[in-house]
């Protein structure tokens, strides 16, 4: 891929994935950590799964070896089809076994705490 | 006003895309009137364009944004270095090499250097690059940038305005 510029894969966690989030829109670039639950080879489709949230990540542009129960975490696209289903279009990803969850949870809401301050501080 | 100006500042992207060019001196820029010249950045490399023997561009993304980055490939080539002594201009072209061996697609870099700008937009000259293993690396960078942001840059900054 060239250093063209791209949009930045926004931080969402699965459970953040449904209808009513701001996230969840066509096109939408972000980048979502979960343990792989299933993996069709043929069409190179993995499920991630979060506590009781799931998507299904479309791996087909990635040179990846993927292990069952590993934490992997996805950058790319979202599709949204007719029916509401999701998968995102990975543009990257990587295997992250070892990654604290509960710590990048709650981490992430820190950034977003502070991402908004800075925002407000200057629009202020 | 130039406390942090020859440190490698952490920011995140969001903040590095923000910070301003000075008029006067090319090579500043300032944040929040807090004058900068290097930094660090931690992420996913998410793009990758190699020009043998000139440059590797590439860009970080953090989760907050994609800091643009570029790494000279040209040492041995560029009359920039023809005044300098051959043997070290060899050594800094050889740990250029090895950098842009490891920046691949998907791989968690840190990276430091120079800020610059390019065709109006803010990107990072590299000096260092280190690939990182550990997968909390990225939530510590995070709170890194969070508490030098608050504690240190913000402070130094309002005592400069």
């Amino acid at each position: 891929m060239a250093a063209s510029s791209v949009s930045s894969g926004a931080l969402v966690m699965l459970e953040e994935l449904n209808p009513s989030s701001p996230y969840f829109k066509q096109g939408a670039s972000i980048r979502v950590t979960g343990k792989l639950q299933e993996f069709n080879v043929e069409v190179a489709v993995a499920v991630l799964v979060d506590g009781s949230a799931t998507l299904k990540v479309d791996t087909q542009h990635l040179n990846l070896n993927l292990h069952m129960s590993s934490i992997y975490q996805f950058i790319g696209e979202l599709q949204i089809d007719a029916s509401n289903e999701a998968i995102l279009k990975a543009r990257v990803g990587r295997n992250v076994d070892g990654m604290d969850l509960n710590l990048y949870r709650q981490s992430l809401q820190l950034l977003r705490d502070f991402q908004a301050d800075q925002n407000s501080s200057l629009t202020a | 006003m130039d406390a942090l100006y020859n440190t490698h500042v952490k920011l995140l992207a969001f903040d590095f895309l923000k910070l301003t060019n000075s008029s006067m001196d090319p090579s500043s820029f300032s944040r929040n009137g807090m004058r900068l010249s290097r930094a660090e950045t931690l992420g996913f490399v998410v793009t990758w364009e190699l020009k043998p023997n000139k440059f590797l561009k590439f860009s970080i993304d953090d989760g907050t944004g994609c800091i643009p980055c570029v790494l000279w490939l040209n040492q041995l080539n560029s009359p920039y270095f023809s005044r300098r002594n051959p043997s070290d201009v060899r050594l800094i072209a050889d740990v250029a090499v090895k950098f842009a061996s490891e920046i691949q697609l998907g791989v968690i870099a840190s990276v430091r250097g120079r800020i610059t700008g390019y065709r109006g937009a803010l990107q990072i000259t590299v000096s260092d690059v280190v690939i990182e293993r550990d997968p909390n690396s990225q939530v510590l960078h995070w709170l890194d940038c969070i508490r030098l942001s608050r504690k240190c840059y913000d402070k130094l900054s309002k005592n400069t305005v």
